[in-house]
């Protein structure tokens, strides 16, 4: 299985922001989910893969190709959904086909008239009659009919309802059935990259805190509910992250095998991506 | 980059129908003799310098520009996109202005020769060329909000400055006498000028967009 993206020690330092050797890999077939809280690095990271801005270091190659040195080849196979819909107001659907069909080689008329009947948007309308969500599903759609290898999606599911995103996130998990395809997506609903992604990177302050397949992420982390006696006695190397309330205290557990046979008489949950995310947080608090 | 300056004609549309009427009007207030015919080519720079404007002020206001980037063409076809699109729209202005002016001649209601009104066609067109090769780089490192202002001050200084000039030749000032050879390849040299000058803006353009950040 051939790699669609490999990040390798990207850094970029904004003075008050620096991300900071940020590694990963997304394999073929595969949908990676990029996770953080707001002004972790995410949108930097994907910034950093389109050329938007210029990193201070690190590498970072599609399909083997590196992004800077063949941008163009690169780009041709990458079909792009940023945070909010870039098109013009007073486009019609068709007309944004016209204009990318000039910018992308591979671009397929027929197909964006297949996802634009199928997403419910209206040919003759323009951009700033559709919602937001319609303006999503717009551009998912020109993302789609780019005949992309790899979609980058950045925050493109915020704001909309779950009716929608399940539809979406079906879409994509229909894309990623040609192990040529993969896909790379940030979001703070971590719910929606537990049901599709297949890989988590989650970003933390700048760096990665953690990066690794979902399934095994979510069965090696636990979340280890007790009282407060019960958590003085416990290794703090063996917590990320802890939680403490009148009722009692959550701790993120590295290795909740390994926790329980040295602990047997505490529980260990299995653990969700949001605890992840809300328990590494507040290790930092603490 | 076809299809940039596709998109930058589709926004636009209603603008560049707008300034039709408005050559259109004048070039009625021309037959009437309300205006000299060559006001109508002061449209032409008119055209030609706000229309560009335009074109990056809807770009900046959608934030076109992170998606461009995005795609495969590179940011020297973003720029050279734009630069096409402003010498398109100067000669649009240019072409629709020449064939009124043919129009007022051919019925004899020109105030001045063919030869003369396209003359003053051709350097308009130059002049506009030159407009552009100083306003562009600023509209593309600074976006529309500011750059706005520093073309509304090289119009203004620029036609303000004519008008004054020829207000004081005909009060009798007199300019120093230019060679023969001067006044002979003037014209072409000012064409010459305008080209390298557009060329050059082009090449800093294209320095300032790379190293911007989206």
């Amino acid at each position: 299985m051939n790699n669609a993206l490999e990040v390798s020690h990207l850094t970029k330092d904004y003075g008050s922001f620096k991300l900071d050797d940020v590694s990963f890999t997304v394999p073929g077939g595969t949908i990676m989910g990029l996770i953080g809280e707001n002004g972790a690095g995410k949108s930097t990271t994907i910034k950093c893969i389109l050329n938007l801005i210029h990193r201070d270091g690190g590498t970072i190659t599609v399909f083997g190709r590196d992004n800077r040195e063949e941008e163009r080849e690169v780009k041709e196979q990458i079909g792009v959904v940023l945070d909010e819909c870039l098109f013009h107001d007073l486009l019609q659907p068709r007309q944004i086909g016209k204009i990318l069909s000039s910018l992308y080689p591979n671009w397929d008329n027929k197909l964006f008239e297949h996802y634009r009947k199928k997403f419910g948007l209206t040919e003759n309308k323009t951009v700033k009659e559709f919602s937001r969500g319609m303006k999503m599903k717009l551009a998912i759609a020109a993302a789609f009919a780019t005949r992309p290898r790899l979609l980058i999606l950045d925050e493109a599911t915020s704001g909309l309802d779950p009716v929608v995103r399940d539809e979406i996130l079906d879409e994509f998990l229909e894309f990623i059935q040609d192990e040529n395809h993969a896909i790379l997506i940030s979001s703070h609903i971590t719910s929606d990259l537990e049901k599709a992604a297949d890989y988590i990177t989650y970003l933390h302050k700048g760096k990665v805190a953690l990066t690794g397949a979902k399934d095994e992420l979510l069965d090696t982390y636990g979340k280890l509910v007790c009282s407060r006696a019960d958590l003085e006695q416990v290794e703090p190397a063996l917590l990320v992250g802890v939680r403490t309330s009148q009722f009692g205290c959550e701790a993120l557990v590295k290795d909740r095998h390994a926790f329980t046979r040295r602990y047997p008489a505490l529980t260990v949950d299995p653990v969700t991506l949001e605890d992840i995310m809300v328990l590494t947080g507040k290790g930092d608090a603490r | 980059m076809k299809g940039l300056i596709y998109k930058d004609f589709v926004m636009l549309r209603k603008q560049l129908t707008t300034y039709l009427v408005f050559l259109i009007v004048y070039g009625g207030f021309c037959i009437a003799g309300v205006f000299p015919t060559s006001i109508l080519v002061a449209l032409v720079a008119a055209v030609g310098l706000t229309v560009p404007l335009s074109s990056v002020a809807t770009d900046d206001a959608t934030h076109w520009d992170r998606y461009a980037v995005s795609t495969p063409v590179s940011r020297r076809g973003i720029v050279a996109g734009k630069y096409l699109f402003a010498v398109l729209v100067i000669l649009l202005g240019a072409v629709v202005t020449a064939v009124l002016m043919l129009l007022f001649w051919s019925f004899g209601m020109a105030d001045a020769s063919l030869e003369e009104l396209l003359s003053m066609v051709a350097a308009c067109i130059f002049l506009t060329l030159l407009l552009n090769a100083v306003t562009l780089p600023f509209l593309l490192k600074y976006g529309a909000e500011k750059a706005r202002m520093i073309s509304m001050v090289l119009f203004v200084s620029i036609f303000g400055g004519s008008i004054l000039v020829g207000g004081l030749i005909s009060r009798g000032l007199e300019l120093p006498r230019f060679p023969d050879w001067v006044l002979l390849s003037g014209p072409i040299l000012l064409a010459v000028f305008c080209v390298a000058a557009y060329l050059v803006s082009y090449l800093i353009s294209l320095d300032i967009y790379r190293k911007k950040e989206f």
